[in-house]
């Protein structure tokens, strides 16, 4: 388990592929207030979960957006 | 944004260990068990990146608890007899207070396609193998080969406790593991195991 004090974020996307996940985790993953990004194509939510200090979820939905994804935050 | 709650976490883990003995690995997903937790499955992924890797957690936890429980009240300068039952009994209290963790250990060690790591295991392993190189270098007991040793010194306790969690066997229809039956069992592998 990672630290008690980071945060971590859970999204619902519409990624389905393999090279989604392949550019969705490269490109969160080299972001410098991202300290770990994974993404569970085998849930029908797709869910993407980030851990990061600073981000807000806003952030990173505008993130994939601009790639093209469709990204919820999961309540 | 979600923070983690160390109830919660447990209540999940729990849930999920039980879910993986009664319905198997394929019986398990995020979905399946957010519902029976009665969490959404959003907070599943606050704990797990994703279901493999909640399955190596929990298997890390249970090695664990395993491993804590064994070494309890144990010393591997123990003499060989005193020490081996000291495991005996740490064992067989382990399993009959967690017998979900028992039933979940084997279904993993039965399944070589899951990753498994023995991070928890470190000192357990350091002790057993401790114990056993005291006893044959005071020469209670033979040095063999460590399968050969495994299955006297464990594999016979093992046999033995399986018996008892059936309750019944072939050859009675009502068995229960006794003290006395234990102790009988441990003089004769010892007695099996003199140089």
């Amino acid at each position: 388990m990672t630290s008690l004090l980071t945060t971590v974020l859970v999204f619902r996307t519409n990624a389905s592929l393999q090279t989604d996940k392949t550019t969705i985790t490269a490109l969160l993953g080299q972001h410098p207030e991202v300290a770990e990004c994974s993404l569970d194509l085998e849930d029908v939510d797709r869910v993407l979960r980030v851990v990061s200090p600073s981000l807000a979820a806003t952030q990173i939905i505008e993130i994939m957006n601009q790639k093209g994804f469709q990204c919820q935050e999961l309540e | 944004m979600r923070t983690r709650d160390e109830h919660k976490a447990s209540v999940i883990r729990e849930k999920a260990i039980s879910m993986i003995v009664n319905e198997g690995f394929d019986g398990m997903s995020m979905q399946k068990l957010a519902k029976s937790a009665g969490v959404s499955p959003a907070t599943l992924y606050i704990y797990y990146r994703n279901r493999e890797d909640m399955l190596e957690q929990l298997y890390e936890f249970v090695q664990t608890a395993f491993a804590n429980a064994a070494l309890k009240e144990f010393d591997p300068t123990m003499n060989f007899e005193k020490g081996l039952w000291v495991q005996w009994k740490n064992r067989m209290r382990f399993i009959e207070e967690c017998p979900h963790y028992f039933r979940f250990f084997e279904q993993f060690r039965n399944s070589p396609q899951i990753n498994r790591s023995s991070i928890g295991m470190v000192a357990f392993k350091d002790n057993m193998h401790q114990f056993v190189s005291n006893a044959v270098k005071r020469g209670e007991i033979r040095k063999v080969e460590p399968e050969i040793f495994w299955s006297l010194a464990y594999g016979s306790f093992y046999s033995l406790l399986k018996f008892h969690l059936q309750q019944r066997t072939m050859m009675n229809p009502d068995f229960k593991v006794t003290d006395a039956k234990m102790k009988q069992l441990l003089n004769m592998v010892v007695k099996s195991l003199k140089p």
